[in-house]
């Protein structure tokens, strides 16, 4: 197609009545010269004219030809069926509206769950080339995925040869600011330059900001938090923060839009990586020890392809890990990219696809659902249809008018479903921070979500393929008659689509049970998750993370505190976490159990009630001195001691994979005396539930790198602000985060909760869809045999048969569509259960209850038409054709 | 009957004709059928059904273009001018016509 030939059609198109008018005037002007023709030869006036319109012949069929040649029918085709499609819309409105509004709510669910995808998995970072980031990951030969040291990002940094440049960044902080909660970002000091951001105020971090440890104490802000925090106040600048007790100097505002490359959490301050020593616990980044703490995000050199990059990144790597032991050495390497905030990749996919499946099939009950309105719809028109058949419309032709309809429909559908969309991002958004534990909304973050190309271009094509799919088995289907069936009339009963309806709606009932079974697993799962009890007193308990350095003072502030009643420490605060592991072993036996061990001080069982039931607690001197004493669980004392009593006993204590670190703390408990069991408790997230094998270590309340709980008087919520509030005076900046212990296990639910509320709501959406689905094929049913059921009650059958004649065809659908949901759902279950705690995916009355639902559903659709069959009149029945 | 006053054009040879008349100057569609009709002495009879499609088409090529002037009769007509392209293409279709009128007549006095 030439430029020209498609400016031509174009004007065609667009200038429709001019080019018509033009082609009337030139084949008018051939007549007139015609006609003077005749008349120079001689002819009268009107036989001259007569004379040369015979000789034209048919003006109509030269400029449709004329037309053809210019290839301009299609859309003229086009316009007309939109015309007739609009026609017939406008005579049945409430056909129309149930139409748009079925797929608006399919399509606008699906949207809103594209948006979220889109913005977390699709949507690359707003910093510059994003497609050339890629983040370096390893394995060693044991399988674990450590970080990296600051000695091996040096290493890296000062090697070009696939990286033009690298950045390292830890995980962010948590800590306060001002009282409220801030994640700071440890960054190094080419971060801002290598990704090509910029300041809005001031400037951001540059390298000579992190040229030493322990250097210049400065701050960038991101936008988000320079609003929030300080509503955007310009003298920010200069102003000195207390960050982690360290006073730093806000030197910049990162531009609007950056967030950091995670995006839960999103950052909101960055200071220079230097810093770290002074803002962390635990072993210092430049020390000697070389702690494993930083992530790797480089620029690949142009014309490097990540493929090809890892190989001499692994070379990298096994030549950094050589002096380490076997099993830390390096194995393979990865890159991963960090162009958006979660890589697209299979196992993304993969993880997402239970919610992408449950949405999409709320998408296909809908376009199932308005299929069946169409076939009904076409049975209607089939005698308009049938003539236009017989008169010699191209089945083609007819066809391409009800997709066209169809698609029509879909275009408004896909108008609302958009502003259904935001509405449900905006609402599921806003109901997420009003039922979050309170505690935790102060870590949320959402980010903004904006409709962008991406989006419009989802809803574009998938309002085109529902259109489509809605739109063609049912054009299909009532074209298909015979031309000369029709040409008698006979419109009647012998093509009635009823099989592909019935298969549409088994195919809904399917979708709901699937849906219902793996809400009531949820649901289930809920009320057993927040049945559990841990077998720990949390009521009236607020743990507490504390700076090292300020511990020794906070724990005096809060053991002469008069709301403080008890006070401990644990090295992971209960319900918080998982507890690692060791390898236990009795004497005399080879076989090692593994169990999750905690360093514990004396106060620790009494503060959660866990009663001693047998032997003691740990005493105040073996806390202080870290005797080589233990205390285990009952489950752990019966494993390793099946056959006597546990206390008194020795046993050893291993690393879990064998190997000592030298001056770890747990060498000091390699040989362990039991000197108490205390009952089994559920300390941990873990699915171990409450026969938890554990073991305890005597450990001061003052211990390093330990968290602290405390037992208070009064009302929970109002003892955690007071103790706030009192540690702030007491010891500025000391307190990272405080808690009540209650909040970890509602959060602990939330996960939970929220599945279940979201899979409820689909499972129901998606029923009430069926419901309208079976309805109508029933009702379709009995409209298409009352003759067949006059005669039956003519013959005296009773009311009741008639009703059960109807009502077993409903549940003739439902047996199809049970077992295939059910097996669908064992299928997913077996997929996909293993991967959530405390999820019993195999729940019999879940499976039995959601099967149920839907019977009873599809029993009370199939009543309104089997009640209408049982009220048929057989006398004006069969007299009337 | 074996006598015919006018024959029908060959499939493809009417966008031939057209181009070859228009080669001399721009010309409206009746004086298009006309030149043909007479140069051809009333053997080649150009119907209206095919002579406006085929221009319309030649235009959409792009071989021919179409602009308004003023006819003889003072009224407004539209006028067809080759184009650079057109040109090309009657030298094409022309050496195609010649090889294939050529072999035919071998064909008719040899065979």
């Amino acid at each position: 197609m030439t430029a020209r030939d498609l400016w031509l059609r174009l004007r065609a198109l667009l200038l429709r009545g001019r080019v018509e008018r033009e082609m009337h005037e030139e084949l008018d002007f051939h007549v007139e010269m015609q006609t003077r023709k005749h008349l120079a030869a001689g002819l009268g006036a009107v036989d001259a004219r007569r004379l040369a319109r015979a000789q034209f012949g048919s003006t109509a069929l030269v400029e449709d030809r004329v037309r053809d040649a210019r290839g301009i029918h299609l859309f003229e085709t086009l316009f007309q069926d939109l015309r007739y499609a609009i026609r017939s819309f406008r005579r049945t409105p409430t056909f129309a509206v149930t139409v748009v509004a079925t797929i608006a709510l399919g399509l606008g669910l699906n949207t809103a769950i594209f948006t979220i995808f889109n913005t977390y998995v699709l949507k690359p970072f707003d910093v510059r080339d994003p497609h050339a980031l890629y983040e370096v990951k390893w394995l060693t030969r044991s399988g674990v995925a450590p970080r990296f040291t600051w000695a091996e990002f040096e290493t890296l940094r000062h090697d070009d040869s696939t990286f033009s440049e690298v950045l390292a960044q830890q995980h962010p902080l948590i800590t306060r600011i001002d009282g409220r909660i801030a994640f700071v970002g440890l960054v190094s000091g080419n971060y801002f330059r290598l990704l090509g951001v910029d300041a809005e105020a001031g400037r951001t971090l540059m390298p000579s900001d992190a040229a030493r440890p322990g250097g210049d104490a400065v701050a960038v802000l991101s936008h988000t938090f320079w609003q929030r925090q300080f509503a955007g106040d310009p003298a920010i600048l200069g102003r000195k923060l207390l960050i982690q007790g360290q006073p730093c100097e806000v030197v910049g505002v990162v531009r609007e839009g950056f967030v950091g490359l995670d995006l839960a959490p999103t950052t909101d301050v960055w200071v220079p990586m230097t810093l770290a020593h002074q803002m962390q616990n635990g072993a210092d980044l430049f020390g000697p020890e070389q702690p494993r703490r930083l992530d790797i995000v480089g620029r690949l050199r142009p014309g490097m392809a990540s493929r090809i990059a890892t190989s001499p990144l692994l070379l990298w790597m096994e030549n950094a890990t050589r002096h380490l032991g076997k099993d830390d050495q390096a194995r393979s390497v990865e890159l991963i990219s960090r162009a958006t905030a979660i890589p697209l990749s299979p196992m993304t996919v993969f993880a997402l696809s239970p919610v992408l499946a449950g949405f999409g099939l709320v998408l296909l009950i809908a376009c199932a659902n308005v299929a069946n309105m169409m076939l009904a719809r076409g049975m209607a028109r089939q005698r308009e249809i049938g003539i236009r058949l017989t008169l010699g419309a191209g089945r083609g032709r007819l066809v391409g008018q009800l997709l066209t309809e169809s698609v029509l429909l879909a275009v408004p559908a896909a108008a609302l479903g958009f502003v259904i969309s935001r509405a449900t991002i905006q609402a599921g958004v806003s109901v997420m921070f009003a039922t979050l534990p309170s505690e935790f909304t102060e870590f949320m973050r959402v980010v903004p979500m904006p409709p962008d190309a991406r989006v419009f271009a989802f809803m574009v094509v998938a309002a085109i393929a529902t259109g489509v799919l809605f739109g063609l088995a049912p054009a299909l289907q009532t074209t298909r008659a015979g031309v000369v069936q029709m040409a008698r009339g006979d419109f009647g009963s012998d093509f009635g689509p009823s099989r592909l309806r019935s298969a549409l709606v088994v195919a809904q009932i399917t979708a709901s049970v699937l849906l219902l079974i793996t809400a009531v697993v949820l649901a289930r799962s809920t009320q057993r998750v927040a049945a559990f009890d841990p077998g720990l007193r949390t009521h009236d308990v607020i743990s507490l993370d504390v700076r090292d350095e300020a511990r020794q003072r906070i724990v005096s502030a809060l053991e002469v505190h008069p709301l403080v009643t008890r006070i401990a420490s644990a090295s992971t605060i209960p319900l918080d976490g998982m507890a690692p592991t060791v390898a236990a072993t009795r004497p005399g036996s080879s076989a090692p159990i593994r169990v999750r061990y905690r360093y514990v001080s004396e106060g620790y069982f009494d503060l959660f009630d866990v009663p001693i039931v047998a032997g003691r607690a740990f005493t105040r001197e073996e806390a202080v001195a870290g005797t080589p004493v233990a205390i285990l669980s009952e489950t752990a004392a019966a494993r390793l001691f099946p056959d006597r009593h546990a206390v008194g006993e020795t046993i050893r204590i291993a690393p879990n994979n064998g190997k000592l670190v030298p001056a770890a703390r747990i060498n000091r408990f390699a040989t362990v005396r039991i000197v108490g069991l205390v009952r089994d408790h559920a300390a941990d997230l873990a699915n171990d539930g409450p026969a938890t094998a554990a073991v305890h270590f005597p450990s001061s309340a003052i211990a390093s790198n330990s968290g602290l709980v405390v037992r208070v008087t009064g009302e929970p919520e109002a003892a955690r602000r007071t103790l706030d509030a009192a540690l702030a005076i007491a010891v500025p900046g000391g307190v990272e985060e405080i808690h009540k212990l209650q909040e970890f296990a509602a959060g602990r639910l939330y996960p939970f909760r929220v599945a279940y509320w979201v899979s409820g709501a689909v499972g129901m959406l998606a029923l009430l869809l069926t419901l309208t689905g079976v309805y109508g094929v029933l009702s379709y049913l009995v409209t298409q045999r009352r003759k067949e059921i006059s005669i039956r009650v003519a013959l005296g059958a009773n009311v009741w048969a008639v009703v059960a004649l109807v009502m077993g065809q409903s549940l003739r659908l439902a047996a199809t569509g049970l077992p295939i949901g059910v097996l669908l759902a064992l299928g997913a279950a077996r997929l996909f259960g293993w991967r959530v705690l405390m999820l019993q995916a195999f729940d019999p009355v879940a499976y039995v209850a959601g099967a149920f639902v839907v019977v009873i559903a599809c029993l009370m659709a199939s009543s309104f038409p089997a009640l209408r069959a049982a009220r048929l009149d057989p006398m004006s029945t069969l007299r009337a054709d | 009957m074996t006598q015919h006053s006018s024959i029908d054009l060959l499939q493809g040879t009417l966008d031939l004709l057209i181009l070859r008349t228009l080669q001399a100057e721009p010309m409206h569609g009746w004086a298009i059928s006309d030149r043909i009709q007479q140069i051809s002495q009333d053997i080649l009879q150009v119907g209206q059904g095919s002579l406006y499609p085929a221009l319309h088409r030649l235009e959409h090529r792009g071989w021919i273009r179409a602009e308004w002037g003023v006819s003889e009769l003072g009224r407004r007509a539209r006028f067809y001018r080759l184009t650079p392209a057109g040109r090309r293409q009657l030298d094409v279709e022309t050496a195609d016509w010649e090889k294939m009128s050529g072999a035919i007549a071998r064909v008719l006095k040899l065979a």
